[in-house]
């Protein structure tokens, strides 16, 4: 008996179960009249057919066998490379991801089929493209009624959106904290007067956060469900807006610190070259179908590997100018990296429901390699992590990869012990080849240039 | 007989039960439901209007963007 995904069980009708590098879609009898008139509308397949929405096949038969209760129905989808979450996504991720939950259900609502909820959960990225995984999200629409997932969807795509381009602010720590996502009567508390100035923002966050402290105070809920009445036209129109004003909706100010830390930090052409030759050998070795790049800038060693062989990258940043540029440069060439914001000293944890509805970073299936480059002093001497526990760490993430290892004459070391006292003694090349080689075999080690940076590769034992 | 408070109790377990709709599991908020009519009327009036707009302007000749794709805040 195959267990179903922790992350799947809010919605009666079905589960997922992953089996064999695929997933199952078990659809029981709660969910099986909607199924079946969603299926013989073909909505689903029109769906796929526009990109919208993974792909399904009905199940062989025998593999509902070992499914506990019998499903009425079985699918068989095609696996998402890598699971990520909306507290790890770039603002254009989040938005590109809002933007295709409004097209599917305006979509849908052409077949007269409507989305009975609206969380950005269901939204998957394959590469840099957004994807809907959810097919029991599907139902029949009934005229006049309201948008079940409209409060949903203000709290997990709209709100974090505008926290973001109207304050500046990042939502994404918050958004981590409150799975959820975030109220419209938090952010109606936080916005400025000036903010609240356009339509969408009035209607969807003040309007709201006011009428939601006003019901909580006075009338039965049931009373009000049951008076309200929301024509097609009008559900049509709310979706329109949100998809036109979000589509508008913009980073304030393009700041970051490391942005162009590619183009002008301390390194010559030479080295670069060095490195990429590194890197690709590594990749072209290994031909790893997903790797992990740890500290990928805007993707210049993602790209070395992709082109050497790496057929997947999952590209981890700490700064969000750097995973924008990164997420715009493989939008345009189209090439399967997901771009994903990770503090390496606090990456995504298990959370949600029984602590396992959304996965650890560390635990979203197998990764081939790595490549840690200009890292480990970030880890080691920015957030004070011992450099074996900083090794184990990394070299945890996946059997064989590449860790560059800047010493402390380097000089983006020395920028960083410039306002601190070098409580680093243990931090030395010969240390960390000690720390490697007693986790893995070092494969190959180098010096990229006359006296320049460390570089090895290693093979887990 | 009188109206008792198991008459009572039954009488509000039906009325929760007995009107629940369609929502199946996801809690729609009272809030969101209050304003979906008034978002909705106006959202549909502003949608005419830019259509209306687009209508005009396309009739006088003058070159427009396409109004599903038009950015601008409604």
């Amino acid at each position: 008996m195959i267990n179903p995904d922790p992350g799947s069980f809010r919605d009666p009708s079905g589960r997922v179960f992953i089996q064999d590098g695929r997933v199952l879609r078990a659809i029981y009898e709660a969910g099986r009249d909607n199924f079946e008139t969603v299926q013989k509308a073909g909505v689903l397949d029109a769906l796929i057919a526009k990109g919208l929405m993974v792909a399904a096949e009905p199940a062989e038969p025998g593999l509902a066998d070992g499914l506990e209760p019998k499903p009425a129905h079985l699918l068989s989808h095609p696996l998402i490379p890598f699971i990520s979450y909306p507290y790890e996504w770039t603002f254009s991720q989040l938005k590109a991801a809002a933007v295709l939950h409004l097209e599917l259900h305006l979509e849908a609502l052409r077949a007269n089929f409507t989305l009975c909820d609206a969380t950005a959960y269901n939204v998957q990225f394959r590469g840099t493209e957004p994807v809907f995984i959810d097919h029991l999200s599907v139902v029949p629409y009934d005229e006049g009624e309201i948008w079940a997932g409209h409060r949903q969807f203000c709290m997990q795509f709209l709100n974090p959106l505008l926290l973001w381009a109207k304050r500046g602010v990042v939502p994404n720590s918050w958004y981590r904290g409150s799975v959820e996502g975030i109220p419209p009567e938090d952010l109606s508390a936080v916005l400025r007067w000036r903010d609240k100035l356009s339509f969408t923002v009035l209607a969807h966050v003040v309007a709201q956060a006011k009428a939601h402290k006003h019901a909580l105070q006075t009338e039965t809920k049931e009373k009000i469900v049951k008076a309200h009445k929301l024509p097609k036209r009008s559900l049509v129109a709310m979706l329109e807006g949100l998809k036109s004003y979000i589509s508008g909706l913009e980073l304030p100010g393009d700041r970051s610190v490391w942005s162009d830390y590619a183009e002008d930090n301390s390194y010559n052409a030479d080295k670069r070259a060095e490195k990429h030759d590194f890197v690709a050998a590594m990749a072209s070795s290994v031909q790893p179908g997903m790797m992990f790049d740890i500290g990928c800038n805007s993707g210049d060693f993602t790209q070395t590997a992709l082109d050497a062989g790496a057929k997947s990258v999952v590209a981890f940043d700490f700064d969000y100018g750097a995973l924008e540029r990164c997420y715009s440069r493989f939008s345009q060439s189209k090439q399967p990296v997901l771009p994903l914001w990770l503090d390496a000293a606090n990456p995504s944890p298990s959370q949600g429901w029984a602590n396992s509805e959304r996965a650890s970073l560390g635990n979203r299936g197998k990764i081939d390699a790595m490549v840690a480059l200009a890292v480990i002093h970030h880890i080691a001497i920015g957030r004070n992590v011992p450099l074996d526990m900083a090794v184990d760490w990394l070299i945890g993430l996946a059997p064989q990869g590449v860790i560059e290892f800047p010493d402390k004459d380097d000089v983006m070391v020395r920028k960083l012990l410039a306002s601190r006292k070098d409580i680093f003694p243990d931090y030395t090349e010969e240390a960390f080849l000690q720390h490697v080689g007693a986790r893995a075999h070092i494969v190959e080690q180098k010096k990229l240039g006359e006296d320049g940076r460390l570089i090895v590769r290693y093979r887990r034992n | 007989m009188g109206i008792s408070e198991r008459h009572i109790a039954a009488f509000a377990v039906l009325t929760i039960f007995g009107t629940a709709p369609a929502f199946a599991y996801l809690d729609p908020a009272t809030g969101s439901i209050i304003i979906q009519a008034v978002i909705g009327a106006v959202a549909g009036g502003l949608l005419y209007a830019k259509l209306f707009m687009h209508k005009v302007r396309t009739f006088f000749g003058r070159k427009t963007s396409d109004v599903a794709s038009d950015n601008t805040e409604n």
